[in-house]
């Protein structure tokens, strides 16, 4: 991977990774730490990294970077209101947004990685396998529950909320 | 693909992470046209699916790197065209004059890379030359002196080039013995003298007239009283064509010879290591090849230091 090809990942994959790291973690200061990381091993490894790669590798780095993250801050997840600021985020104020984005952070960390990877990246289950080190039936498995708790729950909340 | 009442939430799940064919898409749609009912079922799940965010990483720039090869590349272009080509004395000053001809050694006719070939093969013979003249001669009489041990015939070795295929002769018993019986072994040092410089003028008589005349030389015991039926003759000239001819001299040289031998036999204990062969008519003799160390060491570098100059000179 040239210079070129490095910055030409930042333009393209900085938004993506601070995303997946932010909805999942939802603190941004540890968020842009662990995208800024994962950029700085890329950077390292760019020789040994193809670009058609290289999206897959930032995702990878800064996925297990945040598992890291969480078990040696072991942080829980904090509240939306205090960690995420509403300047950094666009929010849709609609209110099943809210009720899913509550049922998503109630989701264990490994199912809310599948979702989000799922769902904001667009990423096949053989993608997120390699990302996430499972296989793809375990991936497959492990979202289908996610999709039917998140379901559970929205139709919980769907009566409260109307 | 089947779709069903057991099968279709799976395949609804596949349906909302798009990971089910154009076709395989078009057929749940079918499905869901037909049973309305699941209509409520598939927006449901579809609820789940969290919309695209817009999230932007604030400090993208920080990531961004210096693109180095694009930065050279621009630098040395604009360079290339403000810098203005280097002035005529300047490059005059860089160059080199040639070498005249007439200045280019050849050491005796030859190009550098001869004369160093010519050199090694110098050292060579000088080396091999001073080996062997440092090394103990060993007389073909002593050689085949030993053979004559083994076998019961004696061999006369051929002194003269010219000499054909008739003068290596080999000596019947019958005809040693007439030879060994005319043998009168002397042991008086004086006379020993006197009888080699007889041997010596008789020699250059010899030579002189190159007569059929041949001197035979028998070799007596240690004890020098008894000889055995073993005799060499040492010297023939080229022309011998009899093999029984002896000369009255010979009697007397052969104890003259048998000291020499008696020396020359010691150091071939030294020179020769002899092996024992089934055959009892043959003998396998083995020389040894001593060469001095330091002398071969010393040729060795100067060889090397010749090799690595010339290599020096041709990198050059």
């Amino acid at each position: 991977m040239t210079d070129k090809a490095y910055n030409d990942c930042v333009d393209n994959f900085a938004d993506g990774v601070y995303r997946f790291i932010v909805k999942n973690i939802r603190h941004t200061e540890d968020a842009q730490d662990i995208v800024q990381s994962a950029f700085e091993k890329l950077w390292v490894n760019r020789a040994q990294v193809l670009p058609e790669k290289a999206k897959s590798y930032l995702f990878t780095v800064a996925y297990h970077q945040m598992i890291d993250h969480i078990r040696t801050s072991n942080k829980m997840p904090l509240s939306e209101d205090t960690a995420i600021p509403h300047q950094q985020i666009v929010q849709h104020n609609s209110e099943l947004k809210q009720v899913l984005m509550r049922a998503v952070n109630e989701l264990n960390p490994t199912q809310k990685s599948l979702v989000l990877l799922k769902d904001y990246e667009g990423y096949s289950y053989q993608e997120i396998a390699e990302i996430m080190n499972l296989s793809d039936s375990q991936v497959k498995v492990y979202l289908h529950r996610a999709r039917l708790i998140l379901k559970n729950k929205l139709s919980a909340y769907a009566p409260t909320a109307s | 693909m089947q779709l069903n009442e057991s099968t279709y939430e799976t395949i609804f799940l596949l349906y909302i992470d798009n990971e089910l064919s154009p076709k395989e898409r078009l057929e749940v749609e079918a499905f869901i046209l037909d049973n309305p009912s699941y209509a409520l079922e598939m927006e449901e799940l579809k609820a789940t699916v969290i919309s695209s965010e817009q999230l932007q990483y604030p400090f993208k720039e920080n990531l961004k790197q210096q693109d180095w090869e694009a930065t050279y590349s621009t630098i040395l272009k604009t360079n290339m065209e403000e810098i203005p080509g280097l002035s005529t004395p300047f490059k005059n000053g860089l160059k080199k004059e040639a070498a005249k001809e007439g200045i280019v050694l050849k050491p005796f006719g030859f190009s550098q890379q001869k004369f160093t070939y010519a050199a090694i093969a110098a050292c060579l013979i000088v080396f091999i030359g001073y080996q062997q003249l440092t090394k103990t001669p060993v007389s073909n009489s002593i050689v085949s002196n030993s053979l004559a041990n083994k076998s019961n015939k004696v061999l006369v070795p051929n002194i003269s080039t010219e000499s054909t295929k008739s003068d290596a002769t080999v000596i019947s018993n019958s005809n040693k013995q007439e030879l060994v019986n005319n043998i009168k072994p002397i042991t008086k040092t004086k006379k020993e003298i006197l009888i080699q410089e007889k041997l010596n003028t008789s020699e250059l008589e010899i030579a002189k007239t190159n007569k059929n005349v041949s001197i035979a030389i028998a070799e007596p015991t240690r004890n020098n009283s008894i000889l055995n039926n073993q005799a060499i003759i040492t010297k023939l000239p080229s022309s011998y064509n009899n093999p029984v001819t002896i000369d009255a001299l010979a009697t007397e040289t052969s104890s003259v010879d048998k000291n020499t031998d008696l020396i020359r036999d010691e150091k071939v204990t030294t020179s020769y290591e002899l092996i024992d062969t089934e055959d009892p008519n043959r003998a396998i003799f083995i020389a040894n090849f001593e060469i001095d160390g330091a002398a071969f060491r010393g040729i060795t570098r100067r060889v090397s230091a010749l090799l690595k100059r010339n290599k020096s000179e041709k990198e050059k």
